[in-house]
């Protein structure tokens, strides 16, 4: 097992708990992801790839197999322990009393407060730079239920740079973004990647962004997934089904 | 704290002065300068101050749990009367009256009452732990509303029948708590009253931060690191005991619950909880305090029920609220 291995699932199964039997969207899945690794997750509506997330940072659990997290699996791992590790940018909306975008920031920093969530000079810094990177400065103190959604977007990738994880899972992150935001966004992961070694999972439909900016990516398909270099990726049918022919 | 904020507390501290002002020496029951030094030493004693301390500490215990409520359900128009779990409660204490007197627990003050606290208590829980679990299929604030108020109609129903075949001693006694009121209690009632009160309230504080992170969802309020189960579990518990706890004092009291954390959100502006505590506790207190000298001076020598000055202020910021259609 290599050393900078950070995320590694093991024979796991994916999917949701029914009283009427377990629902597998993915299973026998084996992946290993490594520090510095930008990763776009490329799949068809319904495939698996929010599951896929949402698995890995615990939000649901396993139906089988484990999931490894620096060579810890992640059920022995206490909520606290495991939010300093990886933080995920989610599809739904939150908002409303009287939550600004800032709050949402500050959230990222909960790991790091005490009982009573109070801030103190290291994390506003944080905070502050989460909000600077994210380009959110001038709508950092309005209510986040009257921000579009690409500014609410922009906020909750600040609020999960904010909780300073090695590890960063986003759900269809560009979804509602404007062009030029997009590029942003994915130069920057990009770079978080590069320059601090983080290892960054991004699931997206902009099959041109992931092709310009991962290092890999992961084709998840009803076959199961897949993890490839991005050169040989583009040349697999998988990927190509995908594009529809388009790309 | 910002200045602005110290400013506005201030101001709730010193509100809560004149209430308990107003209160002491303006709440009915003939005025205190009566010719008779010992008969005003009484009334003063024996039936004002134990009011004026139901009053403060129901309307901070009801204010906090529709806190918790509203934070918990991330709907701004929650609350204990609204939900139907005041009503749980009120089924709760009337079954409980019945037993009681059947198998004669009312001879001892102590064993009576904490199994009538008991009772409300259990009965608010089971009403949290159900609609929370409806909460879970539909995604609608207003829907989830509409429950709360069938819950109460069954609840209310089932009051009915119990109440269509009580004895005129049980039904009088249960009638006149259904109510609502702030006078039931004694000095004695207080010696229960006021320390649960206390102690469920300042066990709040160590769930300041869960209450912020589950603004956020379960979802990103479990990535920060905050189980959500084990803390909504504690919170539904401690906001049953606050609701049950007093709608066993005092029956149950309409839409403070529901008012008082949407004041404290339009005052402060902030989505600060711990500073929301501390707010809805003084707000809650000002309050009643201020309903009930209002319900015994609108008229003369008369004393009107609590619940209705308490409608009247919280049902109109409801509809408002529904209106506005802004998530405070």
């Amino acid at each position: 097992m290599a050393a900078n291995e950070k995320i590694t699932l093991i024979n796991a199964a994916l999917g949701y708990q029914k009283s009427g039997g377990d629902i597998a969207v993915l299973d026998h899945i084996n992946l290993s992801f490594y520090e510095g690794d930008f990763v776009g997750i490329a799949g068809l509506n319904g495939t698996g790839k929010s599951t896929l997330l949402k698995s890995i940072c615990g939000l649901i659990p396993l139906l089988s197999g484990a999931v490894h997290i620096d060579h810890q699996n992640i059920n022995d791992l206490s909520l606290a322990a495991l939010a300093k590790k990886v933080a995920i940018v989610l599809t739904e909306r939150v908002g409303g009393f009287n939550l600004t975008a800032y709050d949402v920031v500050a959230a990222g920093q909960m790991p790091y407060t005490g009982s009573f969530n109070r801030l103190y000079g290291e994390h506003l810094a944080v905070i502050e730079s989460a909000i600077e990177q994210c380009g959110i400065r001038n709508h950092q103190h309005k209510p986040v239920n009257e921000l579009s959604d690409g500014l609410f977007q922009k906020t909750v990738i600040a609020k999960a740079l904010a909780q300073q994880t090695p590890l960063l899972l986003l759900d269809e992150p560009s979804a509602f973004l404007d062009y030029a935001s997009k590029h942003e966004l994915f130069l920057l992961l990009k770079k978080l990647a590069q320059h601090e070694k983080k290892c960054i999972l991004v699931s997206s439909h902009d099959l041109d962004l992931v092709l310009k900016y991962c290092n890999k990516i992961l084709l998840v398909s009803e076959k199961g997934a897949e993890l490839l270099p991005v050169a040989e990726a583009a040349q697999s049918d998988t990927f190509k089904t995908i594009g529809g022919g388009y790309i | 704290m910002r200045s602005a904020n110290i400013i506005k507390f201030s101001v709730l501290v010193l509100l809560c002065a004149i209430g308990c002002i107003l209160s002491l020496f303006y709440g009915g029951s003939e005025p205190v300068h009566a010719a008779n030094i010992s008969s005003s030493d009484f009334i003063f004693w024996q039936i004002r101050f134990p009011k004026t301390i139901t009053a403060i500490i129901a309307g901070s215990t009801l204010s906090v749990a529709g806190l918790i409520l509203q934070v918990m359900f991330r709907n701004p128009l929650a609350g204990p009367y609204v939900l139907g779990i005041s009503s749980g409660a009120s089924l709760a204490v009337a079954l409980s009256i019945f037993a009681g007197n059947a198998f004669h627990l009312f001879s001892d003050f102590f064993i009576g009452k904490s199994f009538i606290v008991f009772a409300a208590v259990a009965g608010s829980f089971l009403v949290t732990v159900l609609i929370l679990a409806i909460s879970k299929k539909i995604n609608s604030n207003i829907v989830l509303l509409l429950i709360g108020l069938m819950f109460s109609q069954i609840c209310g129903a089932m009051q009915m029948a119990l109440e269509y075949f009580a004895d005129p001693n049980n039904l009088k006694s249960f009638v006149i708590w259904g109510m609502g009121s702030l006078s039931n209690n004694t000095n004695d009632d207080l010696m229960i009253y006021v320390p649960v009160a206390i102690l469920c309230t300042a066990a709040l504080l160590l769930f300041v931060k869960p209450l912020n992170a589950l603004l956020l969802g379960q979802n990103y309020a479990q990535n920060v690191g905050v189980d959500f189960n084990k803390n909504r579990f504690y919170l539904i518990l401690i906001s049953s005991l606050l609701t049950g706890l007093t709608t066993a004092f005092c029956g149950p009291i309409a839409f403070v619950g529901t008012a008082v954390p949407i004041l404290s959100r339009m005052i402060f502006g902030s989505s600060k909880q711990h500073l929301h505590l501390v707010s809805c506790l003084l707000i809650g207190c000002i309050l009643l305090l201020f309903s009930d000298a209002l319900c015994n001076s609108l008229i003369k020598n008369v004393s009107l029920p609590i619940n209705m000055i308490t409608t009247f202020i919280g049902a109109p910021l409801v509809i408002y609220l529904m209106f506005k259609n802004k998530h405070w």
